[in-house]
């Protein structure tokens, strides 16, 4: 095999080329502009780091060529059960712990349902989603505290800063790539989400694994869920709604293929999530409006995955 | 072989939507309410099976083709966002508008399908980011603020049964002529049951997905103008606000896959639509908390799909205790 000429390689690294340009361009026009960059850092910060914690565990569910959209459901239900359990009991730790635990619950079912009756996982997904955003609105009505569920911001406040937050992400993300990389497990999902058939002729176990990914997406699912009420905590039927949407748009940004396979990685999660978190802070520096910043959005999205694909077209359209 | 006969091709097609019928009237009798108690409820019922056809054929046609599309709700509220518009500043009547709204949603269809054609990138990642799009579209041409047609009698006077039916019927008839008695719909089956073959004998591919773009589009067009003729306003969503709309096809679609067995594909998925219509018009009928009726859907999805995806072992289970009964 040939040595990679430079454009040939640029694909590779476009996700990141884009983070960096996003980045410098930040920079670049907050000092145009005479915004305070530093307040608008920590605005990125904490609108990617959950997206990030989520899409992390979630690239192992997509590495196996799955998809799962009941991402943010899961996230918002875990948060309410989560901050109910806090009002109980007056304790961050099993607030944490009710947070993982039900993200855990919630995601055993998901892959059990799959794997056991051999459902579609999207379709099993798109079902669950539903439930899940509709026991948001019966836990609301059932804590009888109008639309919300709060936990005094007071208590959470000595958690609410940059350096817990990125340090729980640094240690989600380390534990996740040592599975994904140095573990039976990460090989074994990039095998079948490559070439599921093989993978099966082979001996690995895909439900089993298929269950494996969705637990480690939980644990994501659960810390997420911790500092969506540590950031917002007044919790309401919309909270993490967005999640789900968001989750799939930074893996794709971040260079990952929709397919999962061999090309997946772990630190895509992460720069998909940061490149959409700079993106929206540029597009409100600039005061375009919620529309036109939309639109330009989904262009620069759609631009990035188009670089990324690189060579890979291929004759026939992609299905 | 013995053929299968037409009468039981018949009834078995008809089995969900009359065992649904049947069992929604025991709840409704046991409940001492009727489910067609009055005009407004054959509105409901004849609105949602529109809604629910339409927008089960806008996706179904990408899907069955493995191209997933997320834009259907951004696509129905921008072209009801244009066509509401363009009626209120022009004073155009109700077919006129719903015209407008059919070419918009065809047009941005053709841009979603152009731009998925001319990338490569897998569909269903382009019709995230089209969705996205097509939101901030529908955002910035209104400032955010939707379209109210409430002094527009007459376009909310759209709103009836007559046209319900005539709507759903001419779309329906269209997409089976299209799909099943063309050169199109021949391309398209070729292409969905072995898209390599198909391309190396010659069947334009492109434009066959384009086609497919323009005619799903077109169909969410007109579910488009329906919502905006019988709300009377087009509320505007962003960051994926609009695609709750392509959950409700899912059920009559796996639905009008089963009955696609016994009677035509199309006119199974109108069977599933008349079933899932159903089901709308007993929510409303019997006052059910929207949040159980999302968990009661999926609930109902799961176990069909169970079903669906058990089939063999279920009835060969069935079977075997049948021939120990014997």
């Amino acid at each position: 095999m040939g040595k990679q000429t430079w454009k040939e390689r640029i694909p590779t690294f476009a996700s990141t080329l884009g983070l960096l340009v996003l980045i410098a361009a930040y920079y670049i026009i907050g000092a145009i502009r005479d915004a305070n960059v530093a307040y608008g850092l920590k605005a990125v910060v904490n609108q990617s780091v959950v997206v990030a914690l989520v899409a992390t565990g979630a690239v192992f569910i997509y590495t196996l060529g799955s998809f799962d959209i009941s991402l943010g459901a899961a996230t918002g239900v875990s948060a309410l059960l989560g901050a109910m359990a806090y009002n109980a009991t007056g304790s961050l730790i099993v607030m944490f712990l009710v947070c993982i635990g039900v993200a855990v619950v919630i995601g055993f079912i998901n892959s059990s349902l799959a794997s056991v009756f051999n459902l579609p996982i999207f379709v099993t997904t798109v079902a669950m989603m539903s439930v899940l955003s509709a026991f948001m609105l019966i836990l609301i009505g059932w804590n009888g505290a109008g639309d919300t569920i709060k936990v005094k911001a007071r208590d959470v406040r000595p958690l609410d800063n940059i350096p817990f937050k990125v340090s729980m992400l640094v240690a989600y993300i380390a534990l996740c790539w040592f599975i994904f990389t140095l573990l039976p497990t990460g090989r074994e999902a990039k095998f079948i989400g490559g070439n599921p058939i093989c993978a099966k002729l082979s001996g690995i176990d895909e439900k089993k694994l298929a269950i494996i990914a969705s637990l480690i997406s939980a644990v994501g699912i659960g810390l997420g869920a911790f500092l969506t009420i540590v950031y917002a905590p007044t919790l309401n039927k919309d909270t993490a709604s967005s999640i789900g949407m968001d989750v799939i748009i930074a893996i794709v940004f971040g260079g990952m293929p929709v397919s999962g396979g061999p090309r997946s990685r772990i630190l895509s999660a992460v720069v998909g999530a940061f490149s959409m978190g700079f993106l929206s802070q540029i597009m409100s520096m600039l005061n375009l409006g919620s529309g036109f910043g939309q639109m330009i959005k989904a262009a620069i999205f759609l631009l990035v995955v188009f670089i990324a694909l690189g060579s890979q077209r291929s004759k026939l359209l992609t299905r | 072989m013995k053929k299968p006969s037409l009468i039981r091709n018949l009834l078995l097609s008809l089995l969900i939507p009359c065992t649904v019928f049947l069992v929604l009237e025991m709840i409704a009798f046991a409940k001492g309410v009727r489910l067609f108690a009055n005009a407004d409820s054959w509105k409901l019922f004849f609105r949602a099976v529109a809604n629910v056809t339409l927008t089960t054929f806008a996706l179904s046609i990408n899907l069955d083709s493995g191209r997933f599309d997320f834009s259907l709700g951004a696509v129905s509220m921008l072209s009801a966002t244009v066509a509401g518009t363009l009626a209120q500043q022009w004073s155009i009547g109700p077919w006129l508008t719903l015209i407008v709204a059919i070419a918009v949603a065809a047009l941005l269809g053709l841009v979603h399908g152009g731009v998925y054609v001319l990338t490569r990138i897998p569909p269903i990642i382009v019709s995230l980011g089209m969705a996205l799009f097509f939101e901030g579209c529908a955002f910035a041409y209104t400032g955010g603020k939707g379209v109210s047609l409430v002094t527009r009698t007459d376009i909310i006077g759209f709103s009836r049964i007559g046209n319900y039916i005539l709507v759903t019927v001419i779309a329906v008839s269209l997409i089976v002529l299209l799909f099943d008695y063309t050169r199109f719909g021949a391309d398209y089956r070729a292409l969905l049951s072995g898209q390599k073959i198909a391309v190396e004998t010659g069947i334009r591919e492109v434009g066959n997905a384009l086609g497919c773009y323009a005619v799903s589009g077109a169909l969410m067009g007109v579910v488009g103008f329906i919502s905006l003729a019988n709300t009377g306003s087009q509320q505007m969503s962003l960051n994926f606000g609009s695609i709750g709309i392509m959950f409700t096809a899912f059920l009559p679609m796996f639905i009008g896959g089963w009955i696609g067995r016994y009677i035509n594909k199309r006119v199974g998925i109108m069977l599933g639509a008349v079933s899932m219509a159903l089901i709308s018009l007993a929510y409303a009928r019997f006052d059910t908390a929207s949040s159980v009726q999302s968990i009661i859907s999926a609930l109902l999805l799961v176990l069909f799909l169970i079903y669906l995806n058990n089939e063999y072992a279920i009835l060969s289970r069935f079977r075997k205790k049948q021939e120990i009964k014997e």
